[in-house]
């Protein structure tokens, strides 16, 4: 009898608990579905809104070639620390520059422009291949990851917009482009390693227009 | 020395153990004795402690459990999937929505049920536990990989991630839990009559059976709470993580083991305390802790933690056969 009373109580416990702290809600397929997607981060459409709302109204904050090129090429510090963004505490950082040059060469990967006035050196190299890398995301200045709790949203949209600029920007840049052409552009430049990176600077093209 | 200084120096010894190893890691690193690597120790074993919890009671009956960590990671990964994706019933067209609460009392239950599993096949199989665990080792890990596709369960809100990543009154709360698990089961050990079953089943399991006593209940009963409390551990270690990873616990039931037999409990059953196990986890955390502030290799951590345990072992076969 005591055993049973004591059961008694648990089972009654019990339930006062799950009422208390309910354990789970009961939805339908359809609700939990549509609650589902509503929540789900969706970096596609995200990169749209920031490529068609965000980014024209960041394109004026750029920085032109034919002044940053020279203050890199005489003080590639100073031109980092006045021009540059960074991300927490890499070494890389980044340049959102806008320019216009002549095209001296043109291959699958890149075109190669003239910016300064008499040069003949290769002094931009537009990316014309597949996009990788963070640059677009982070040169603009725009989005910061402590935006994002979720790491993954932050890479999705990275991917995303190199995504739109590999399938918007770069075939019609591809067709265009031909050596000797004028060509004005804005886009991001990563600067992971300074020996490599900056001659020529490795720009991922956001806008283009050639001549 | 006579036989109750004996007695008293064979009891302190872990605790002496343990008291050497803080003086002379606290004289070789000056870092060591900071309330934040304290706080850090503490948070460490907290995850092992709630496994050697569970193994004490086990080794206590004279068996061993070494699907702990294999359990650790299935109970995290159906908490962590309940929570994030719900458990969909097709058949009615709905979901279950589970909540924090509710999740975490699933993983307990698939904690419970599978070393519940294990006690039915030690007892009415007649399995040898190292067999039976081996084989739910296999099978927890098999059935973590079907559960999660092999994938991570991520992002499981700052609710769930409480237990793990948590602090209440400045103390994290996976020591509070760990914690208030060591009292509990003092308690049960010591007070209660299963505590007492625990220590006969493991002193003689044939004059606890000849005194009435059910033996195979009071195993599964042990071996159901190993696996609760493995649960228990695998829910800090996903709700830490913000994550359930389906590697988690992997060779976590070693540092279990390790645990309990540093803390003394005898591997023949019937002799140890959960004191004495408390005592074997800060052991294990002060060395572990202890060598990566002296930036003594990962490799060599191995080394020196398995002649510990090897000298703690046989520490208590020399003691048996003098006895």
């Amino acid at each position: 009898m005591n055993r049973r009373l004591i059961w008694l109580m648990g089972c009654v416990a019990g339930i006062f608990s799950c009422w208390l702290f309910p354990l789970f809600h009961v939805v339908t397929l359809k609700t939990a579905t549509a609650e589902k997607a509503a929540a789900t981060f969706n970096a596609t459409l995200f990169a749209e809104m920031f490529w068609t709302n965000q980014l024209p109204t960041a394109l004026e904050k750029t920085v032109t070639a034919q002044i940053l090129l020279p203050a890199i090429q005489s003080d590639a510090a100073a031109a980092k620390k006045k021009f540059s963004r960074s991300l927490g505490l890499g070494e890389g950082y980044f340049y959102f520059l806008r320019g216009e040059g002549k095209i001296i060469s043109v291959s699958d990967d890149e075109l190669i422009l003239t910016v300064t006035e008499n040069s003949t050196n290769a002094e931009i190299s537009l990316q014309t291949g597949l996009i990788f890398g963070n640059a677009l995301r982070d040169g603009t200045g725009l989005l910061s990851a402590n935006d994002y709790p979720n790491s993954q949203d932050f890479n999705d949209i990275s991917a995303a917009l190199n995504h739109i600029v590999e399938t918007r920007v770069l075939p019609e840049l591809r067709e265009q482009a031909k050596v000797g052409a004028k060509i004005s552009f804005v886009g991001c430049a990563e600067v992971g390693d300074e020996a490599t990176d900056l001659k020529p600077l490795k720009v991922i093209p956001i806008q283009t227009e050639v001549q | 020395m006579n036989a109750n200084t004996k007695e008293l120096f064979k009891k302190l010894q872990p605790l002496i153990a343990l008291v050497v190893m803080v003086v002379t890691m606290s004289l070789l690193s000056d870092k060591f004795l900071t309330i934040a690597n304290e706080r850090n120790i503490l948070l460490q074993i907290s995850v092992n402690l709630c496994l050697s919890i569970g193994m004490t009671l086990i080794i206590l009956t004279g068996g061993i459990d070494l699907s702990v960590g294999a359990m650790l990671g299935l109970a995290g990964a159906v908490a962590a999937d309940l929570l994030k994706n719900g458990l969909v019933l097709k058949v009615f067209g709905v979901v279950l929505q589970f909540t924090p609460f509710g999740a975490m009392v699933a993983g307990i239950l698939v904690g419970l049920a599978l070393g519940w599993f294990n006690g039915i096949a030690i007892t009415r199989f007649k399995l040898p536990p190292f067999v039976a665990t081996l084989g739910m080792l296999s099978i927890a890990r098999g059935l973590t990989m079907l559960w999660t596709g092999g994938f991570p369960v991520t992002d499981l809100g700052p609710k769930f991630g409480f237990i793990g990543a948590g602090f209440f009154l400045g103390v994290p709360m996976a020591v509070w839990i760990s914690a208030a698990l060591v009292v509990i089961f003092y308690f049960i050990s010591k007070r209660t009559t299963l505590g007492r079953y625990i220590y006969a089943v493991g002193g003689s399991e044939k004059a606890t059976a000849f005194s009435g006593i059910n033996v195979n209940r009071v195993k599964i009963w042990v071996y159901a709470l190993g696996g609760a409390l493995a649960a228990v551990a695998g829910l800090i270690v996903t709700a830490r993580l913000d994550a359930a990873d389906p590697k988690a616990g992997l060779g976590y039931e070693l540092d279990s083991i390790a645990a309990v037999v540093i803390g003394g409990t005898s591997l023949s059953g019937g002799r140890g305390s959960i004191l004495g196990t408390v005592l074997g986890c800060l052991i294990i955390g002060v060395l572990n802790n202890g060598l990566f502030l002296l930036d003594v290799s990962p490799f060599w951590q191995q080394v020196v933690k398995g002649f510990v345990i090897l000298a703690a072992v046989a520490a208590d076969k020399l003691g048996a056969r003098r006895e």
